[in-house]
């Protein structure tokens, strides 16, 4: 097993980075397979929209995953990647019910057919209903009532 | 001369070519009525209703419906994103802008208020929410309901204090309109600002919604589920977001209630 180098890491996260800062972005995940029980795994983020503050880069996994791939429990699994996430069309703020006060679309544990609102996302005065893409079982919830979430953000978890 | 003056007037609030018109004596809400007939859909399709017995505004607040005021639905098909959805929110407030200009004359005192409450003298004289329906990343249909109150005000008593009270038409200028000509001349005013959307982008939109908002350079009050913003209405950026200059610093608010 030909361990790769960790430069090529620390490069790799080096260039992220600077994807993150060039492209505008909050938050950015990879993981890289270098062979068979030798993968990296990072999450860039940048904290605070606020202009003043300095990006940060937190690597999270990866030191872990330079030193034991293989032995290194699971990182908290990113919502965002997982194949069930529902993914915000819009920046905006959610809505899990129809209107204040009543009973939310869905819980979690509901089962919910293809299509079937899940959410509403609204911007501009805009209702998007945000629809179960596929049937199946809400598994998670990932936002709050009348929180404000960015374009992609995860907002459910369903498989 | 007055002849062909008038046939290009007539030109200008005729009936939108490709655009189907239904007219229902009665229906429980015009957005519902359409989200029923989104999967026949072939064509943009305005809905009137003379009557709606269960209308809706925004987060489940019922829309008074009085006798005689306007209640329509556009259904459509739009391309794009659901962002590029949204911004028929400001086409629809620039149409109904527009419209209503043409109705009541050049003396009308008209503005907007973010993002598509149109008001007349001031007050709230129209309401406008739109609902996509059965879209992730891009929306399949997009119902744009509009009310507006062509002759007579709702009656307010008993609620919240609002920053707009709400007037009518006929209140402010003594105008009787029949809801289904007042639709001739939205339909007619929606077709072009969509056609100016789709060729254009929202560039010239933005510039003519902002040259038309209500209270810009003023300081406002941004109200969401979670927080209240006030800061220095500065513009609204290429989605269409309240741009607010606060004492943190600027924000761009794409959802919130607006108070002044």
């Amino acid at each position: 097993m030909t361990k790769h180098p960790h430069e090529t890491d620390v490069a790799f996260i080096q260039a992220l980075a600077e994807l993150l800062n060039k492209n505008d972005l909050t938050e950015l995940a990879v993981m890289r397979e270098y062979g068979e029980n030798d993968s990296l795994e990072v999450r860039v983020v940048k904290q605070a929209p606020v202009a003043a503050a300095a990006p940060v880069y937190a690597a999270a996994p990866a030191p872990a995953a330079l030193a034991a791939p293989a032995a290194a429990p699971a990182p908290a699994e990113d919502p965002a990647r997982h194949p069930g996430a529902v993914a915000s069309p819009m920046v905006g703020t959610v809505y899990l019910a129809a209107e204040p006060g009543a009973t939310p679309f869905v819980a979690v544990g509901d089962a919910v057919k293809e299509g079937q609102t899940l959410l509403i996302v609204e911007a501009m005065k805009t209702m998007n209903h945000i629809p179960a893409p596929k049937s199946g079982t809400v598994k998670r919830i990932l936002v709050e009532d009348g929180s404000a979430v960015e374009y992609g953000a995860p907002l459910m978890i369903v498989e | 001369m007055s002849g062909s003056t008038d046939t290009r007037a007539a030109d200008l609030w005729a009936w939108p070519e490709g655009v189907a018109r239904h007219v229902l004596p009665e229906v429980d809400s015009t957005n519902a009525q359409a989200a029923r007939l989104a999967p026949h859909l072939t064509q943009p399709t305005w809905i009137l209703a003379l009557r709606q017995t269960a209308g809706r505004a925004r987060r489940g607040r019922s829309w008074q419906d009085t006798p005689g005021n306007f209640a329509a639905t556009l259904l459509m098909r739009p391309t794009g994103t659901a962002q590029d959805a949204a911004l028929r929110s400001f086409v629809a407030a620039l149409a109904l802008h527009e419209a209503l200009g043409a109705v009541v004359g050049p003396s009308a005192n008209l503005s907007i208020k973010w993002p598509n409450d149109v008001l007349l003298n001031g007050g709230k004289v129209a309401g406008i929410l739109l609902e996509s329906l059965g879209g992730g990343r891009a929306v399949s249909h997009l119902a744009i309901g509009i009310g507006v109150n062509l002759a007579a005000a709702p009656d307010v008593a008993g609620l919240d204090p609002v920053t707009a009270p709400p007037v009518s038409v006929a209140g402010e200028t003594g105008l009787t309109l029949p809801p289904e000509e007042f639709l001739t001349y939205l339909a007619a005013a929606f077709a072009r600002c969509e056609a100016q959307l789709a060729t254009f982008g929202f560039g010239p939109i933005r510039t003519a919604w902002l040259a038309r908002a209500a209270r810009i350079g003023q300081t406002i009050t941004a109200r969401t589920m979670t927080e209240v913003i006030e800061g220095r209405f500065e513009t609204i950026d290429d989605t269409g977001a309240l741009v607010l200059a606060t004492a943190q610093g600027r924000r761009a608010v794409p959802a919130a209630d607006v108070y002044f």
